[in-house]
């Protein structure tokens, strides 16, 4: 269990969010087009995991979508948003629109994608949704980076997901 | 197992769906302000459960809207429209804009309602989702009409379900 906080107050997060250094843990997640995906999806690439609660929260910063624009302009990168919004819904995120290197991936019929990433909050009133985190791995899955924002409003620190890549 | 199609080809759907004459499953669903609601919410009124893939679908008749608005103008009924959207996303529903007595309901943390109302889609592109289907209670949360709707592309028959009430 995780110590995570909303607007102040202490949630309840579980799983094992992963570490640098760490192999990514495999998951399957469901793309625009309802067809379930893995990370072979975009094997040999680095990936950017963007995990958000959800894409129709208000918080939807310019930072957000300068972030998504920079990282998946980098070579042989691509940026997977992750949210349980239906795939339906995710077509109206903020900052993709036009990015051809971010992918919005759903967990809704995918659940253990949640404990798997350690990002499954447990209490208060957004229950089933993810935690706020920025998982990047290299070429090969492995983790170079990953940062479980320490408050849902708050964003994570785009910068540092930048440098390592 | 349910025989329902998805524009022609037959999906598998799970659960036991309600007939009439059955006691109403106890059901647990969020409601747009994130607070998980029982039928208990409702006590002593009639309740239409619309049930639908997805309130971001295409389909968004006329005739949704219609049916809404007379069957929430009935005598101590309320319609609850129940789908696997995110509760944010439900806010958009086409067909309850304005309605007083339409309230949208997420099964996005309580799976087990899609199993317990027999509409849980197991294959095809759409698994994860509720099948269409509509169940009218009565005050005693007694089932006096259901309807699955053989084609997911189909529209209830709106006019079946408003005679039982």
């Amino acid at each position: 269990m995780t110590n995570v906080k909303r607007a102040g107050e202490p949630i309840e997060v579980s799983g094992i969010f992963p570490q640098a250094g760490d192999q990514a843990t495999e998951f399957t997640l469901t793309n625009q087009a309802l067809e379930d995906v893995t990370l072979d999806n975009f094997s040999g690439k680095r990936k950017i995991l963007n995990i958000i609660p959800s894409i129709d929260t208000p918080t939807c910063a310019t930072s957000t979508r300068k972030f998504n624009e920079k990282a998946s302009g980098l070579d042989n990168t691509v940026v997977l948003v992750v949210a349980a919004d239906l795939p339906m819904a995710m077509g109206r995120f903020c900052g993709a629109e036009g990015l051809e290197n971010v992918i919005t991936l759903s967990t809704f019929r995918n659940y253990s994608f949640q404990q798997d990433y350690g990002v499954a909050i447990q209490s208060g009133a957004l229950k089933g949704l993810c935690a706020r985190a920025v998982v990047v791995l290299d070429e090969n899955n492995k983790v170079i980076h990953s940062e479980l924002v320490d408050d849902i409003k708050h964003e994570p620190n785009y910068d540092a997901a930048l440098a390592v890549l | 197992m349910s025989n329902v199609k998805l524009d022609g080809t037959p999906i598998d759907v799970s659960g036991n769906f309600p007939q009439p004459g059955d006691q109403a499953p106890a059901l647990t669903l969020t409601n747009q302000g994130l607070e998980d609601v029982s039928l208990d919410t409702w006590a002593g009124k009639r309740k239409i459960l619309n049930i639908i893939p997805s309130i971001d679908t295409g389909v968004c008749a006329a005739s949704t809207r219609k049916f809404n608005e007379k069957a929430s103008g009935l005598d101590n009924t309320v319609v609850l429209v129940v789908a696997a959207d995110l509760p944010f996303a439900l806010g958009r529903f086409c067909g309850a804009e304005g309605l007083k007595e339409v309230v949208t309901l997420s099964s996005f943390r309580n799976y087990s309602f899609q199993q317990d109302y027999g509409v849980a889609i197991q294959s095809g592109p759409l698994a994860g989702l509720c099948a269409r289907a509509v169940v009218v209670l009565d005050e005693n949360d007694k089932v006096i009409h259901s309807e699955l709707v053989d084609d997911i592309k189909h529209e209830p028959d709106y006019d079946a379900a408003l005679n039982a009430l």
